[in-house]
């Protein structure tokens, strides 16, 4: 605790490193800001990084004319928290039983599950597109969520599993002891463990289903009703030119609900910790 | 005991709605990928069967060599970036006394909010010919300047530094998390003893989060073995496909050829690749958990 | 406190299946809502058509009876010169057929991902914009109706000009889509007024190119804003010095009718190394997008730019009586003379074409060419580019621009034309030159590289 005076020096280097990083992180929010309100030739030429002057804002004006903006973030998110709930329900029961449940296939299960991780949506498009179709899913936001949900279930699985293992299994004991049924004990007690787990999950799984474009495009592209917001910036994309500004504008609208989400959760992330650190302790 | 945690339905139950999900809409599709890497075509028609042939032509492929050469680096390079500064991040934010660590907290993760589209749009414009990084070197006389996305060689490690750089957040937030998890009383006793705050994190958060830790390992390696997004957008796999991955030869071959039976031989290579590579941490991590199970089974002999 | 959050999860789950539940498949409701026209009222009608696809009823919709039938049309809507054209076939659509509601699906810039996707699927839209490499893949699986009927009773083959009747036709003598695009050229524009204020004339040589690009570079301005993270780019700028050295440029390549180790192509992919290496082109052309590129030579950063001549409007827009176009420069005097009459780019067989599993095909067949009519109309009208498939009888709403002009005058004597890629019917040869261009014009890929990876390529 007694520290020299070099030792206090590289100290606030340190800290000014970590703030400088921060501004590095928090740049692109405003320069996408900036962004949605400038024409091309500001964007390329004039003045890419500066604050935007006098204020394009007529590229909202059009992004907001060319589609239905509401329409489109309505379906975007009941998708989303669709994938997001089912997701995370399937994800903590497998987690659960391939962790800390004892049963003979569970190291094989797991890795085979884990396999979700490493396909590329493009290789797998036409095969899924066919299975969504065969349970007579399209048409339906199903056709969506249950795609989404497949990408994100290995990876929740793998969060959920590392976090498992870190629990102690005198709880189990405690509460077999005490009567409680496995059910009971599982929702009861280990799930509210795992609470800061699944509240980064949500976010990471929210914005995943929420940016994701390729198979939307697929999936519901020809289905008015049903498109999602990524899917806006298609009215700005030319065979040969872009209108950038007009898609910086979509972006912004797409994001900012994503963040608004983040700023929520990330308060929430703060307590569920606390929650579960109390219950820990 | 055993048998309170073996219960079969239970298990069947908690296992099931995960496990159909995947089946249904994730590996019967990777089935179909593999078998269909056997053949010849071009995504509508009756597929014929042409043995390995694509794998041959594959293995011979110029591009082939390239992809793989850019992949390791692209995994090594996230790897190491987004390690060590999730680690040092997180460790820092977890440190009561830091001031604005929770406007920290929110900042570090913003770039993964962001869709890739708009973070490789803001580092194209940085990095561009007559970019912004390129300017500052100007005006600082510094004899840096490059061109730093078409480079044949180096662009593949600028684009590495834009995919880690955007993601660096999220296995910082997962060891906050991760850190938040470990009850306090550790860190006291450590401090009881002597420890100083870093020491105290090597000795406790480390190896506790190992699963975390070995989880960010497999994300940040898989990442970078099947990456195609940023340098779709950064370089479109130019100059030359030099920046080229197996997703990006099976994007080319299926819809730019429609060659879809070559494109998925790609892709199921990079399948097997990112298979192998979590099979290998696996098994390096395995020792660990082993002897932590063992330690478990003593302190229970011993009460 | 445990159980609350148990059963909030619980509610929640089941809220949000009914919220899944009731948007999608329940019958519409009347929203009311006019602002969107086009997509609310033609949502039962599509989800029907898809639902019955998907189960493979073969059941008639009532189109006879007189209800409106609603069409799909997969087509690109972005900027003026999609967008226009678009708008004034819907609205002529309207009037002649009053039944006829078309449902837009905007087309991605994807390599044709999304189409081959849902041919693939089977979820084809009734009308969709073929390319060359969409035909030829499309035949293959008879996703695409031959059209040869329609055209001669629409009388579209009498309309199409003498001169595009290539287009139409696939290399099996069949009709497959109908083209709107007529013959198009890449043209070197360049900025009079920047080669004027640095007293340089228009380059005929590859010497005088030289001491312009010296020159330019001296001064800080770019000689030739290329947009080289686009395939088609880097390899027109590789075929308008090919055509220089070989008159078939990379379409006697495509043919097979040359290879990459004559002469000719050797030498035209050697001066590109050195024109590279003179710095013809900005230092990081492979990386700058269409916008970027364009962006500089408009506000006159760049002296000098190579597009097609749908260009003209945008650029004279910009820059007025500032900026022409030049005949691309040759080895000498003499080739360059002759190579007057030699012109990179070309019409590539494209345009609408029809799902023959459409359930209303042969109308959608109809409104097909109607459409492609219509395009051509407002391409002439009002983006004031005569070169479109057939003859529209139409005039422009203004005069035509002083570059136009020209190219006009210019055409009776342009004797060989070559192709744009996406005119290229060898995919593999397509795609080789693509990316062997870019590599020539990043500098770092030798002209020798260049000729052994096509040739090893194509064998």
């Amino acid at each position: 605790m007694r520290k020299d005076r070099s030792n206090k020096a590289l100290h606030y280097v340190f800290i000014a490193f970590c703030w400088i990083y921060a501004a590095f992180s928090l740049y692109p929010l405003i320069w996408m800001l900036f962004y949605s309100f400038k024409t091309n030739n500001e964007i390329f030429v004039t003045n890419p990084f500066g604050p935007p002057w006098p204020l394009h804002y007529e590229n909202y004006i059009t992004a907001w004319t060319k589609y239905d903006v509401p329409l489109y973030f309505i379906n975007s998110l009941i998708v989303s928290i669709g994938t997001v709930i089912i997701t995370i329900f399937c994800a903590l029961l497998f987690s659960y039983a391939t962790s800390r449940m004892v049963w003979k296939l569970k190291t094989f299960t797991r890795l085979f599950l884990g396999l979700g991780m490493f396909i590329p949506v493009q290789a797998i498009m036409i095969p899924v597109v066919k299975i969504v179709q065969k349970f007579g899913l399209m048409g339906t936001r199903w056709s969506l969520i249950f795609p989404y949900i497949a990408i994100n279930l290995a990876f929740a699985c793998m969060v959920y599993y590392g976090f498992f293992k870190g629990i102690p299994m005198e709880l189990e004991e405690a509460a077999c002891m005490d009567g409680a049924n496995i059910y009971q004990t599982f929702f009861m007690i280990i799930e509210p463990l795992v609470r800061p787990a699944t509240v980064t999950l949500v976010i990471y799984i929210f914005l995943n289903a929420w940016n994701e474009f390729i198979l939307a495009n697929v999936v519901v592209g020809s289905i008015p009703k049903l498109k999602t917001l990524p899917l806006g910036v298609l009215f700005f994309q030319g065979e040969f030119t872009t209108d950038w500004g007009g898609m910086g504008a979509t972006m912004v609208i797409a994001s900012f609900p994503a963040i608004i989400v983040y700023s929520i959760f990330s308060e929430q992330v703060e307590s569920a910790m606390t929650i579960g650190g109390a219950v820990k302790g | 005991m055993k048998k309170y945690m073996g219960n079969k339905l239970a298990i069947l139950l908690f296992v099931l709605p995960a496990l159909a999900i995947f089946i249904t809409f994730d590996f019967i599709p990777i089935i179909q990928v593999f078998a269909y890497s056997f053949t010849d075509w071009n995504g509508l028609t009756i597929p014929n069967f042409t043995g390995i042939k694509n794998y041959l032509d594959l293995f011979t492929d110029r591009v082939f060599a390239t992809s793989n050469r850019n992949q390791l680096i692209f995994a090594v390079v996230i790897t190491i970036y987004q390690m060590l500064f999730a680690t040092v991040f997180a460790i820092t934010i977890s440190d009561k006394k830091m001031k604005g660590r929770k406007f920290l907290r929110v900042a570090y993760f913003i770039p993964v909010i962001l869709s890739v589209t708009v973070v490789c749009q803001l580092w194209s414009a940085v990095l561009a010919g007559d970019g912004l990084l390129n300017k500052l070197f100007e005006a600082g006389n510094f004899d840096f300047k490059q061109n730093w996305l078409g480079d044949r060689y180096k662009a593949i490690y600028v684009i590495a530094f834009v995919n880690a750089w955007q993601w660096m957040g999220y296995q910082f937030a997962l060891i906050v998390a991760g850190i938040k998890s470990i009850p306090s009383d550790y860190y006291e006793a450590a401090r009881i003893d002597g420890c100083s705050n870093v020491l105290a994190h090597l000795k406790i958060t480390i190896p506790l989060l190992a699963e975390t830790y070995k989880f960010c390992l497999i994300i940040s390696l898989t990442g970078g073995i099947k990456a195609f997004t940023e340098m779709n957008i950064l370089t479109g796999g130019g100059p030359n496909k030099s920046t080229y991955t197996l997703t990006y030869m099976m994007y080319n071959a299926a819809f730019k050829k429609s060659d879809y039976g070559y494109g998925l031989a790609a892709a199921s290579v990079m399948v097997v690749e990112c298979m192998l590579v979590m099979l290998v941490i696996n098994f390096i991590f395995r020792d660990r958990d082993q002897k932590k199970e063992e330690e478990k089974a003593r302190r229970k002999r011993r009460a | 406190m445990k159980k609350r959050i148990l059963s909030t999860l619980v509610c929640l789950t089941v809220a949000a299946t009914s919220i899944i539940g009731c948007g999608s498949k329940a019958p519409v409701e009347e929203t009311g809502k006019d602002t969107a026209a086009a997509e609310t009222t033609t949502e039962a009608k599509t989800e029907e058509k898809a639902e019955e696809k998907a189960e493979e009823n073969a059941t008639e919709t009532t189109e006879a009876s007189g209800d409106k039938v609603t069409l799909s049309i997969y087509t690109q809507y972005a900027d003026d010169d999609t967008k226009v054209p678009y708008d004034y076939a819907v609205e002529q659509l309207k009037e002649a057929y009053p039944n006829v509601e078309l449902n837009l699906i905007v087309q991605a810039q994807d390599d044709g991902q999304t189409l081959k996707t849902l041919a693939a699927t089977g979820q084809l839209p009734d009308i969709y914009q073929a390319s060359t490499d969409i035909i030829n893949t499309f035949r293959e699986s008879n996703q695409i109706m031959v059209l040869n009927e329609v055209a001669q009773s629409t009388g579209f083959l009498d309309k199409l000009y003498d001169a595009n009747k290539d287009l139409a036709y696939a290399e099996d003598g069949n009709i497959y889509a109908f083209p709107f695009s007529g013959q198009e050229y890449v043209l070197w524009y360049y900025n009079k007024a920047l080669f004027e204020e640095n007293g340089l004339e228009i380059p005929e040589t590859y010497d005088d190119l030289l001491n312009c690009i010296e020159v330019f570079k001296g001064k800080g301005i770019t000689p030739l804003a290329l947009f080289g993270q686009e395939g088609w780019n880097t390899a027109a700028a590789y075929d308008v010095i090919a055509t220089r050295y070989a008159e078939g440029g990379i379409k006697a390549l495509d043919e097979g009718k040359a290879s990459i180790t004559d002469e000719g192509y050797v030498n035209a992919a050697k001066k590109m190394e050195e024109l590279v290496a003179a710095g013809l082109y900005q230092e990081d052309a492979t990386t700058t997008n269409y916008d970027q590129a364009s962006e500089k030579f408009l506000s006159g950063e760049a002296a000098m730019f190579i597009n097609g001549q749908w260009y003209i409007e945008d650029a004279t827009k910009a820059l007025g009586d500032n900026v022409d176009w030049m005949f691309y420069p040759a080895a000498d005097a003499a080739s360059y003379e002759a190579g007057k009459a030699v012109f990179s780019g070309g019409g590539s067989a494209s345009g609408f074409a029809v799902n023959p599993d459409s359930a209303n095909a042969e109308l959608a067949a109809e409104v097909a060419e109607f459409i492609t009519e219509k395009y051509c109309e407002a391409k002439v009208m009002y983006r004031h580019n005569p070169l479109v498939a057939i003859d529209t009888g139409k005039e422009p709403d203004s005069e035509y621009p002083a570059m136009m002009k020209k190219l006009s005058d210019t055409l009776p004597s342009i004797t060989a034309t070559t192709k744009f890629t996406w005119g290229l019917t060898n995919s593999t040869f397509n795609d080789a030159i693509q990316s062997e261009s870019q590599g020539l014009v990043s500098g770092q890929f030798t002209a020798d590289e260049f000729v052994q990876d096509i040739a090893d390529t194509m064998e």
